[in-house]
């Protein structure tokens, strides 16, 4: 408990210190472009998800650091939730890069690639992304495909995978402020297998507001199928700020 | 299909055209008689940073949108949160700036 405290207030202190990566236009989608070399960003991201007869939240912190002018890192830190039925866990910390292979203004498409690792107590993820993106002058079109690899439980025997596919269109009404839609495809295989035939689909807006080195992207997606494990709307904001 | 790729090519094509030109040996020319210091190279660095750096934050205005002195404002005011180096932020300014000579 001590070390959770003495995390919060280094990431309280560190906004003192450190310098800005970049906003975010979307909060279910990641961008290709990377941060800047030697800059450095915090975000927090906050998920809230509701379901039949339940309420998650979900607090991710990440610290973005610019490497080259086409590597990224993230640092995860701190990952806790809060479910209606089993109250406050921490979900433990992960590592994540992405690397920048072509421009999405002068290239025909803009490309990354993103690998993210997390690990925790009976718990072990991986999580690799292609992003592309295209800017048309105030328009920004994304899609992420992420293959996401779970391991869970004693001995971690549990194991889950899911494809996702998620497109997102973000519209620059001035510089500081954009309107966009983000939409979610998901395919979860249970054990690697497709047995269950689970496919989830998830819609809806975004709003992204700016303003000198601070940011805050907020999402509101509800569930257009009927799968009762999943939320039926979930809120997602992201506060950014660089240094 | 093939008419959709070919109209799909050039829309990229226009776009990139319109929001940032590549640099040619014209332009580098006529800014290098205005100024010594700007060659070809020092114009494709700032090209190449005006792409990366300044979408990390917001889509790219068309250069014609903002006067030169607008532009050295702008990219001065926007400098740090970009982190733009001195000769960095030149660059871009000199990139803009022969851009926008050409119009």
């Amino acid at each position: 408990m001590n070390k959770f405290l003495l995390s919060i207030l280094l990431l309280s202190i560190f906004p003192t210190v450190c310098a800005f990566a970049g906003v975010r236009h979307f909060t279910f989608l990641y961008e290709a472009p990377t941060s800047a070399p030697g800059s450095v960003e915090l975000e927090n991201t906050i998920t809230w998800a509701h379901g039949a007869n339940w309420n998650d939240v979900f607090i991710r912190e990440e610290l973005e650091i610019g490497i080259t002018e086409r590597l990224q890192l993230g640092i995860y830190p701190l990952d806790w939730s809060h479910h209606s039925d089993s109250g406050l866990q921490y979900n433990g910390g992960a590592v994540e890069l992405i690397y920048n292979l072509s421009n999405p203004v002068i290239d025909p498409v803009g490309i990354s690639l993103y690998e993210e690792i997390s690990a925790a107590r009976q718990h072990f993820e991986s999580e690799s992304k292609l992003i592309a993106q295209k800017n048309f002058g105030r328009w920004i079109l994304d899609y992420n495909a992420t293959l996401e690899a779970e391991w869970e439980e004693k001995g971690l025997e549990e194991q889950t995978g899911e494809f996702q596919q998620a497109l997102g269109a973000s519209y620059e009404i001035s510089p500081r402020l954009s309107v966009g839609l983000e939409f979610l495809h998901e395919f979860v295989f249970p054990d690697w297998r497709d047995e269950e035939k689970i496919r989830n689909v998830f819609i809806g807006p975004n709003v992204s507001y700016r303003r000198h080195e601070w940011f805050v992207t907020v999402t509101a997606l509800a569930q257009a199928t009927d799968t009762t494990d999943e939320p039926d709307f979930q809120l997602r904001t992201i506060f950014g700020i660089g240094f | 299909m093939k008419k959709l790729v070919i109209v799909s090519l050039i829309l990229v094509g226009c776009e990139t055209a319109n929001y940032a030109p590549p640099v040619t040996l014209v332009m580098a020319k006529a800014t290098s008689r205005a100024k010594q210091d700007v060659d070809v190279v020092k114009l494709e660095r700032g090209r190449n940073l005006f792409v990366h750096r300044c979408i990390e934050c917001h889509t790219l205005p068309t250069i014609w949108h903002y006067t030169p002195k607008d532009w050295t404002e702008i990219v001065n005011s926007m400098a740090h949160r970009a982190s733009l180096k001195p000769a960095e932020r030149d660059a871009v300014i000199a990139y803009i700036l022969a851009v926008r000579k050409q119009m």
